[in-house]
């Protein structure tokens, strides 16, 4: 009976020690590629396989999906034990990252590496943290008008000249809107999520205003022209209803959608928004354009995309650093561009050469992205954004009126960063 | 075993018999301490981690927040209404499927386990489109039946929003209660009914005075549970709603969540999860010592 016992615990504790040491030896580079959609996974494999050939190096790479990319990737350095590269979002979880340790300072591999002058100067700043650079930007994006050209046509607008000012789009907002036939003019983001929060920027930097001290440790929003953009943001929804009555829990994903259908016809959207449109109403192809956003006093946007990261604790640093540099490169880049058409590289000379970029909607994107600005790079900025969703929301919802509301951000975010 | 009287001796010997047995479960003991006992050490040890050593600042921080307090009511509107909705359709449910009826299997089968059967995100995401303000089925419906004129935005405005929430947990949620239920009336001896007939008494009063007393072991058990599985019931509402709008469907977990995984404060998200498992706590510690209570009688 003891010895039977005996074998059992033996037999518990050999089980133990097993998991823990299949979690433990790492021989080959680690890559966690996020924001996977099955549509690129021929072309991963590819560029993988030639960087293996190449290097005489053993990658070991999982494609992660968007929604739980992140959490995934979080866990992973909270643990310990994170992959020796991945993607992380520039701007931020860059610096967020960096903050906590996690990530190596890759200013020595980049003062000799002879990309730096292409990748478009605007994105240094979301991978920087406490002035050294911790990623390499690899796509990136910028947020622009989405609209509709049925729908134009329809409310007899013309589909080729698009709304500039916010008067216009206000006035077209108007023209586009039937709610007895849930047709609505302009979507607002306005649910507990990232995109209203760079709905309201682009309005603030439209009129003119900024979001933070250029040092970021302040609020610098609350001030008239913050609140001129928080009112015009949100009076489209409370005061002119030319954004549907569930405003307060929608994205611009939710707005993407209802566009495919012809019911919404302007929102906020990028690049990205091309393929999942058509993907959501195959019909809508051609039918839809970007435009610069509509704006008061200067022509904003927001950028974003991924950049590559290493982490601190990789062991393989030296052949993590090659590998960004090998996905970074320009025949990579132009490869990629081959098969998908996008996204957008962080390299001036892959744009300007591509020929799939001669495209209008291209030209439109690379117009607009030198006035991109980036998310304040700040370990805060999480919280940040948390703090303008729910001041947008709370207007939204008519919990406070914009005065009230900018007021209480105001206090908030400076709260967070004088943390 | 002392006093040394024959009873504790045999006590002790029955206990030497016993000793296989607790070896029997020290795999499962440890795959509990492994899983369970150090997670939970775990959580609670970085609750008190600063920046300068271990000390309560998370827990006045939490305290400090005016919008704990504001979650903390959210939980107990969500959890008082979830389960007190769950508690009434489960038992009425329960009741209805207790009568002799043709194909009573087939309805068992589909109205209890279809709803509690789909994985949470199935169940949010379909909700989430259910409830949509534009082509949602619920708001057709509603004006189809003249019950409201215009579609409303149901996850969109603060009190409509947590009624949203709570309606999908119900859902969600009644079919254990009720299968729970059913299972307590079906414990529940025919004779004392028939009886009842015999004495003439009335519907009610045979639920008043027979179901009811019999059943209530069980009511106290399922209720119990379902308060501790809505407190830490997450799924749901961070799909339909994220927690918005304006904070109005927040609760203790989605919450905690949002400290750790987005503002990345890990020991303040320690400290509001050790809260609710204080909460929670003391649910399961006068549940257990009902059930101990029980054993003894």
């Amino acid at each position: 009976m003891y010895r039977k016992s005996l074998i059992t615990i033996l037999m518990t504790v050999c089980f133990l020690f097993g998991l823990i040491s299949v979690g433990g030896a790492q021989e080959k580079l680690v890559v966690w590629i996020g924001g996977h959609v099955v549509e690129q996974e021929e072309t991963w494999a590819k560029i993988v396989e030639d960087f293996e050939k190449q290097s005489g190096v053993d990658v070991e790479y999982r494609l992660i999906g968007f929604e739980v990319y992140y959490d995934s990737l979080v866990t992973a350095y909270e643990a310990g034990e994170p992959p020796d590269v991945c993607f992380a979002d520039l701007g931020g979880w860059v610096p967020t990252f960096a903050s906590q340790g996690w990530l190596e300072p890759l200013d020595d591999w980049l003062a000799s590496w002879e990309g730096v002058d292409q990748i478009w100067e605007n994105l240094w700043p979301t991978v920087t943290y406490e002035g050294k650079k911790y990623g390499l930007p690899w796509y990136t994006d910028c947020r622009l008008l989405l609209y509709n050209k049925i729908m134009f046509k329809e409310a007899g607008l013309d589909p080729d000249d698009p709304p500039q000012s916010w008067d216009e789009l206000l006035e077209y907002a108007k023209l586009l809107t039937d709610a007895s036939q849930m047709k609505y003019g302009y979507g607002v983001s306005g649910a507990m999520s990232e995109t209203t929060t760079l709905g309201y920027m682009i309005f603030l930097f439209g009129a003119g205003g900024e979001l933070l001290t250029s040092d970021y440790r302040q609020a610098a929003f609350n001030t008239s022209e913050g609140l001129e953009a928080l009112k015009f943001y949100t009076d489209l929804y409370t005061k002119h209803q030319v954004s549907p009555p569930g405003t307060p829990g929608y994205t611009e994903d939710d707005y993407r959608t209802m566009m495919a259908q012809n019911r919404i016809a302007m929102a906020i959207g990028g690049p990205w928004s091309f393929p999942l449109i058509e993907l959501a109403n195959p019909e809508i192809k051609g039918n839809y354009m970007v435009a610069t956003h509509p704006y008061l006093r200067e022509p904003a946007s927001v950028l974003g995309g991924w950049a590559s990261v290493i982490s601190a604790t990789s062991q393989n640093k030296e052949i993590a650093w090659e590998f960004i540099k090998y996905i970074t490169s320009y025949d990579v880049w132009v490869y990629w561009i081959e098969q998908h058409g996008g996204p957008m590289p962080t390299r001036i000379d892959v744009c300007s050469d591509v020929p799939q970029f001669q495209d209008p909607k291209w030209k439109v994107i690379l117009d607009t992205f030198p006035y991109a600005k980036v998310r304040p790079p700040i370990p805060e900025w999480p919280e940040v954004s948390h703090a303008i969703q729910s001041m947008v929301q709370r207007v939204l919802t008519g919990e406070m009126t914009s005065e009230e509301a900018i007021e209480w951000a105001d206090n908030e975010v400076n709260a967070i960063l004088g943390k | 075993m002392w006093p040394l009287s024959e009873s504790n001796v045999a006590s002790y010997f029955k206990s030497l018999t016993q000793k296989p047995a607790f070896l029997f479960i020290i795999p499962y003991f440890l795959v509990l301490l492994l899983l369970i006992a150090y997670p939970l050490y775990t959580n609670f040890y970085q609750s008190f981690q600063t920046e300068s050593g271990l000390s309560l600042e998370n827990y006045k921080n939490l305290f400090k927040n005016p919008l704990f307090f504001k979650i903390l009511g959210n939980t107990g509107i969500w959890v008082a209404a979830s389960v007190g909705l769950q508690f009434v359709i489960g038992l009425g449910l329960a009741l209805l499927l207790n009568q002799p009826l043709k194909g009573r299997a087939i309805f068992r089968g589909i109205i209890l386990v279809l709803p509690w059967a789909t994985p949470d995100i199935v169940a949010a995401v379909a909700w989430k489109w259910m409830y949509n303000d534009m082509y949602g089925v619920f708001n057709d419906i509603l004006v189809r039946l003249g019950l409201i004129n215009t579609y409303l935005p149901w996850l969109g405005q603060p009190n409509l929003a947590k009624l949203a929430v709570i309606i999908a947990n119900v859902w969600k949620g009644f079919p254990i209660s009720a299968m729970l239920y059913l299972a307590a009336l079906q414990t529940v001896p025919k004779d004392l009914y028939e009886a009842g007939s015999i004495d003439g008494v009335s519907t009610w009063q045979k639920f008043r005075f027979i179901t009811l007393p019999l059943i209530s072991p069980f009511i106290l058990t399922t209720v119990m549970l379902t308060v501790m599985w809505t407190i830490n019931y997450f799924p749901l509402i961070f799909t339909m709603t994220g927690g918005g709008p304006a904070n109005a469907t927040d609760t203790l977990v989605t919450f905690a969540y949002r400290k750790a995984f987005r503002f990345m404060d890990f020991s303040g998200s320690a400290a509001l999860s050790t809260f609710t498992f204080l909460v929670i706590l003391v649910f399961a510690v006068v549940y257990t010592r009902y059930l101990l209570r029980e054993e003894e009688k």
